[in-house]
């Protein structure tokens, strides 16, 4: 718990001891045999697991450490997840012989200062020997709980100055010795947890893993752990061999972005995050030096487990999506995070919210800095939500009930090169599966009003982003809800010319006296019939709208995700005819004609 | 004793399975894409013909024609359906678009939106409001959906979708919505959700349903033609045909739904796997199909194919009725070998039928699978190939291969076998997952192989899967159509009914399935079977609080409609340990301290017709069979000198020891080291290993 464990823990890390070798169409085979068991471990925890988070949202996920703490192999879960587990284990690993690790041992950890993400994920992870009993590989299963146990319901409190405000810290303990259950531990644990159905959904993880566990002992026990080791080894290898042959036809040179989050969650105005991308040769360097560090911020502090996973989101997002993801992807890649900065927090920082803010500034200024070396994959992996609105209330026998509020909406899907911004979200996210108004409905005292996209929310450019959405409920009894709002004043960036989204906004008690727009953040006890509306923002804009085409205008007028006058006004488009009898034609000439105009207008 | 006919239309070949009292006649001829109904007119011509009868005569004694066809999933693949609106509540208008955020490959930024189907102009909202529990919180406008229609009208749509909240619960709205689009707009075929997929959530039952309205023209029309040829030609009874489900409907149900024939194709050969297995004594089979472009690998468990409502992506929508669970691998005999980026890569991208594999001769340049088959030895050039009709090329092989090998370091032989064990490896995987969701293990299986090129593969497979028994229907190219003809007819419908368990309603439990079984039972009617023939599975699908996937189990299994004496008092207690028991076998563990709800009911009613008899084991002594010649093959473990076989010189009885190539008419079948293959008495092969 300190720097130089964070230092420790993220070091490069030896290829394993072993003296066999093994071809590459081998290696793709037993690598492949890995990823199958994580897909195997994340599903079954999907479908048994009790939390709509992990099993609508699909917020899990499986991966392959080795002995060395390395990443081997991944499976499925969003890219952000991916990318952090492996340091929660690597401090296991540190307990090795304190902690007695043996066959049949299941670790549960989720400190945010020993390697890992927020409080709310739960990483669940298990040896695997070999026949002679030696450590080969670890499965870890991740996945973000309904609470934490922590001062509010969920794990996100949003004036919290410690960790200890928000909940439990597990740096490392044993559920399992040696395939028994050590129920004592796992009481206590479940004790710290304000919903009856995490006991079901720690027994799912718990499953899921030694299930995977079995499974992997079978491929070891299959090919041998010798090429099992040599297999991991040249995976890894040839991944960071992949990334650097991309990096290497990137042009040379240092391209920075400077992003800004509204403020922290006491008002502190304008955050900033800095990145600064070096490309020499093969080697890529990300440089957050300048990132903002002022220590009484409250709320935006990412952990540096975090930190390395959200700037690898984006790089692995600028790179072929064949190459393999492990942690050949780190030992490429150069990462300078200053020590207490808000993407490296002293120890003892809150850190829940910090997984929306900074984190999602962090991976969309690497994004705007490598725009410039590879815009034909430049689109930011990020959610600019401040937090979604938790709906927290109490049923007829006492249990506490919460409405996550991880709504099927459209956020920050950004254009690219040649593709307008789609469907609901960033592709990262895309397995993410929200939730639906049935489903809530059938559960919870609320109504969906409305979810539909915004007219002229999506940025303008010469590929179009996504609108965003306006999800508006009403809650039926008296609840709890809780937001943060961010991106309104500084909202998602377009990209080469293409223009920022429409920004966020969140109103309570809409249509009543009591009506206000959330600014901040709020924490505010609803009657029984309050309505709460959240703006989502859009995507952002790719190239500059002044070269759309015309006819592309035309239909998003027709789809009502522009307007006539923003056709006008952002796209320099003339149109003929009416939107109510879908006669729309482009006025070609004086199209052409304004388009000029406004353009020199640009120039000048 | 009448016939009854299995007719498969695939993209290349239509084929057919007469079944005469107990025997089965197979047969074969080219697929007429303009117009499918041509093709199957031919191959009804030509089975009159092998019987010495008319075409009429031979129609007119017919007792079923059971059809499967691939008209919708065409429709879907070449996206030239009807121009299609949605009319929806207000305020979810984008629900489709947003797809609940689901992307298929969330590492690729350049990933292309899928089409839409309804592009926001054609969706359209109007307010009205059902909640949960079926009370109406805003009342319809029904001005708002005359003025929807009036847009659609001006928009000059073909079909309309109708998905509102909560239809499934009350459809009063729904069906309102109907009436006042059938005035405005008259002739538009329209598709109500609560009647597509009466169940939650919204974007399930709206995807499901804007298919339907898509696909249902053309379904409509095209088996509108085949059912007037046909009557015209003579016969005289209900054309059936064959759902995703595993069951076969009348023309008259599919009319109601076309979306049920969607991914109807590989249904059948799962139906047909099933019957085969369970008379062979193996109720529990992994059962593998690789043709051309694809490998479907599915699952049979004690005799059945369980057909699931769920997760079902096809074509990048979501369809939400039941299927047969069949998952699709790009890796077939066309799938192209490359090297990229220093990795060898096998598919998914295929060659197809044109041009082909190199060996084809038919301009491809891109090696294959079947390429890589020829340069192993597999199967050899210059004979006949896929039942004569034409042979193989070694020209332009091995430079191909030698190319890969250049990259990879080694020579061409090299690398044709390491793309065949690449495949293999894909293969595997894939199973692997497909099976890992339903937490069965391979080893404990049986695997049924069937295709052109699964023969190939099958016992490698099997190896490294664990497995220790494979079988080859001797009918495994024309395993489709043969599928149709074992097919039940069968409607599988469900309910939406919410309620823990230990607060179940029994009455309004016992109403929702008698509405089904009214539904079951007219359309059963309809198609002449009578109340006793029909076998009927009450289901429920139960949860705990909280979980989002339903596990559906039967409760009660009746040889009739009608009885539902079953929903009695302990009817909550015993769904209750009913469900425990599927959780627990489903997850390894059970909530002791959380009551289960029920999220729904499911009526699945079949009536079993004939099927073709298929025997079982060997009553012919064994005898090791000759040999016709030997060639070099490279059988997993290098070239050697490998016997081949002639299947036609095969007989019950006969044993081949691997290593050993059986050439049978359109399919190559492997006996790999260490397995051995023996004719059973119906002429299928049952490999074992040794």
């Amino acid at each position: 718990m300190s720097f130089e464990l964070n230092r420790r823990l993220a070091a490069r890390r030896e290829p394993l001891p072993t003296s066999a070798t093994v071809d590459p169409v081998t290696a793709s085979i037993i690598r492949g045999a890995m990823e199958t068991v994580c897909f195997e471990a994340a599903t079954h925890l999907g479908r048994a697991a009790s939390s709509p988070i992990i099993n609508s949202s699909n917020e899990r996920n499986a991966s392959i450490i080795d002995a060395h703490g390395r990443l081997a192999a991944v499976a499925i879960g969003t890219p952000h997840l991916t990318f952090v587990s492996q340091l929660t284990v690597r401090y296991g690993l540190e307990m090795f012989k304190d902690f007695d690790w043996g066959p049949g041992d299941v670790f549960l950890g989720n400190d945010p200062d020993y390697g890992g993400g927020h409080l709310p994920d739960y990483n669940v992870y298990a040896p695997v020997f070999d026949d002679s009993g030696e450590l080969i590989l670890i499965q870890a299963l991740q996945a973000h709980q309904g609470d934490t146990g922590g001062k509010d319901p969920g794990g996100f409190t949003l004036e919290a100055t410690d960790i200890f405000t928000e909940g439990l810290a597990i740096p490392c303990v044993k559920l399992l010795h040696r395939g028994e259950k050590r129920l004592d531990v796992i009481r206590m644990i479940e004790r710290n947890n304000r919903f009856a159905t995490f006991r079901g959904d720690l027994a799912a993880m718990i499953s899921a893993v030694q299930l995977a566990v079995r499974r992997l002992q079978d491929v070891i026990r299959k090919w041998g752990a010798d090429t099992v080791k040599a297999t991991i080894n040249a995976e890894i290898e040839q991944s960071e061999k992949r990334l650097r042959e991309e990096v290497s036809r990137w042009k040379d040179g240092t391209y920075e972005a400077d992003v800004w989050i509204d403020h922290d969650t006491q008002g502190t105005k304008d955050i900033k995050v800095h990145a600064a991308c070096t490309i020499r040769g093969d080697q890529l360097t990300v440089d957050l030096t300048g990132t903002d560090d002022r220590p009484n911020l409250v709320g935006v502090w990412n952990t540096y487990g975090n930190t390395r996973s959200y700037i690898m989101v984006q790089v692995a997002a600028a790179i072929d999506p064949g190459i393999v993801k492990n942690e050949g992807l780190f030992n490429a890649v150069d990462m300078i995070v200053p020590e207490g900065c808000i993407a490296h927090p002293p120890p003892n920082k809150p850190a829940a919210l910090g997984s929306f803010h900074p984190a999602c500034e962090i991976t969309e200024a690497v994004c705007i800095a490598l725009s410039q070396v590879v815009p034909e994959r430049a689109t930011p992996q990020v959610y600019k939500i401040g937090m979604p609105n938790a709906v927290i209330g109490f049923d007829a026998k006492g249990q506490m009930w919460m409405d996550q509020g991880v709504d099927a909406r459209s956020m920050d899907s950004s254009a690219v090169q040649g593709i307008d911004g789609w469907g609901s979200s960033c592709v990262g996210l895309g397995n993410l599966l929200l939730s639906e108004a049935e489903d809530l409905e059938s559960r919870f005292p609320i109504i969906n009003l409305s979810r539909e996209m915004t007219t002229d929310t999506g940025g303008a450019g010469q590929w179009r982003g996504q609108p965003g959405s306006r999800n508006v409920k009403k809650v039926l009894a008296p609840t709890m809800a809780m937001a943060w709002m961010v991106s309104s004043r500084h909202p998602l960036r377009g990209l080469c010319g293409g223009e920022d989204a429409g920004g966020y906004e969140n109103h309570f008690e809409v249509g009543t006296p009591n009506e206000r727009r959330i600014e901040l953040s709020a924490l505010a006890q609803l009657p029984a019939e309050a309505v709460i509306a959240y703006q989502h923002g859009g995507g952002g804009g790719f190239g500059p709208a002044l070269l759309r085409d015309p006819e592309a205008v035309k239909d998003d007028v027709l789809d009502e995700k522009v307007s006539l006058q923003a056709a006008r006004d952002k796209y320099g488009v003339v149109l003929t005819g009416s939107l109510d009898d879908y006669d729309l034609a482009v006025d070609v000439a004086a199209t052409a004609a304004l388009r000029e105009q406004m353009g020199s207008a640009k120039a000048a | 004793m009448g016939y009854r006919v299995g007719i498969d239309i695939g993209g290349t070949f239509t084929d057919f399975a007469l079944l005469k009292g107990d025997e089965v006649i197979l047969h074969k001829n080219l697929s007429t894409p303009e117009d499918r109904s041509v093709g199957v007119m031919t191959g009804l011509k030509k089975l009159a013909e092998k019987e010495g009868l008319a075409l009429a005569d031979f129609l007119a004694q017919c007792d079923a024609i059971v059809h499967g066809t691939t008209v919708a999933d065409n429709t879907l693949i070449e996206m030239n359906g009807a121009l299609t609106g949605l009319i929806t509540t207000e305020g979810f208008r984008d629900e489709i678009e947003y797809r609940r955020g689901y992307k298929e490959n969330i590492w690729d930024v350049r990933l292309d939106p899928p089409k839409e189907i309804t592009p926001r102009r054609r969706r359209l909202t109007v307010p009205e409001r059902i909640l949960a529990d079926g009370s109406v919180y805003k009342p319809l406008d029904e001005a708002a959906v005359r003025e929807a229609c009036r847009k659609l009208v001006k928009q000059k749509v073909e079909s309309v979708a109708i998905s509102l909240l909560f239809s499934f619960v009350n459809p009063a709205h729904e069906k309102r919505v109907a009436e006042i689009v059938a005035e405005e707009m008259p002739g538009a075929p329209i598709s109500l959700s609560h009647q597509v997929l009466p169940r939650a959530p919204e974007y399930d039952r709206t995807s499901t349903t804007v298919v339907n309205a898509y696909v249902a023209p053309r379904v409509n029309h095209y088996l509108e033609r085949l059912v007037e040829r046909l009557h015209k030609a003579g016969y005289q009874k209900r054309l059936m045909v064959m759902q995703a489900s595993g069951g076969v409907m009348t023309r008259e149900y599919i009319e109601g739904a076309p979306i049920r024939v969607l991914a109807s194709g590989p249904a059948g050969g799962v139906i047909g796997s099933a019957h085969v297995g369970a008379a062979k004594g193996h109720p529990n089979l992994l059962c593998v199909d690789m043709g051309g472009t694809s490998y479907d690998m599915s699952v049979v468990l004690d005799g059945a194919a369980p057909a699931e409502a769920g997760w079902n992506m096809h074509h990048r929508y979501l369809i939400g009725v039941p299927m047969v669970q069949v998952e699709t691998l790009g890796a077939g005999g066309g799938s192209i070998c490359r090297v990229h980026n220093g990795a060898l890569q096998v598919g998914p991208a295929s060659a197809g039928s044109e041009p082909g594999p190199i060996c084809y001769g038919r301009g491809g340049v891109q090696p294959t699978i079947t390429d890589a088959l020829l340069v192993l030895g597999i199967l050899e050039a210059d004979t006949d190939f896929a039942g004569g009709s034409f042979s193989l090329t070694r020209k332009g092989v091995d430079a191909a291969f030698a190319k890969i090998g250049a990259e990879m370091g080694y020579g061409a032989e090299d690398a044709a076998f390491d793309c065949w064990r690449m495949v293999n490896a894909n293969m595997s995987q894939a199973v692997r997952r497909t099976v890992a969701s339903k937490g069965l293990d391979p080893k404990d299986m049986v695997m049924l192989a069937y295709g052109g090129n699964g023969p190939v593969f099958a016992a490698i497979q099997a190896e490294d899967l664990g497995i220790a028994k494979v079988l080859v229907p001797k009918a495994s190219p024309t395993f489709s159509a043969l599928g149709t003809l074992v097919a039940d007819p069968a409607i599988d419908e469900e309910r939406f009914y919410l309620s823990p368990a230990d607060k179940v309603d029994g009455e309004r439990l016992k109403g929702l399935w008698q509405d089904l079984e009214a539904r079951a039972g007219r359309y059963f009617t309809d198609a002449q079977f009578a109340n006793d023939q029909i076998k009927a599975r009450y289901q429920l699908k139960m949860r705990y609080p909280g979980q989002n996937w339903t596990l559906a189990f039967d409760v009660r299994v009746n040889q009739s409609l009608g009885d539902l004496s079953f929903v009695d008092a302990g009817i909550g207690v015993r769904a209750v340990e009913l469900f425990n028991e599927r959780h627990m076998a489903e997850f390894g563990h059970v909530r002791d301290d959380e009551m289960p709800e029920i999220t729904g009911l499911r009526l699945v009613t079949s009536v079993q017709t004939p099927s073709p008899q298929v025997s079982a084991g060997t009553s012919a002594p064994r005898a090791a069979a000759k040999a016709a010649r030997s060639r070099r093959a490279n059988l997993g473990r290098g070239y050697a000198d490998t016997p081949v076989f002639r299947g036609s010189d095969l007989r019950a009885g006969s044993e081949v020891a691997g290593p050993a190539i059986i050439e049978e008419t359109f399919t190559t079948i492997v006996v790999y080291p260490g397995w051995t293959a023996c004719v059973d008495d119906a002429g299928d092969y049952e490999l074992v290993r040794t």
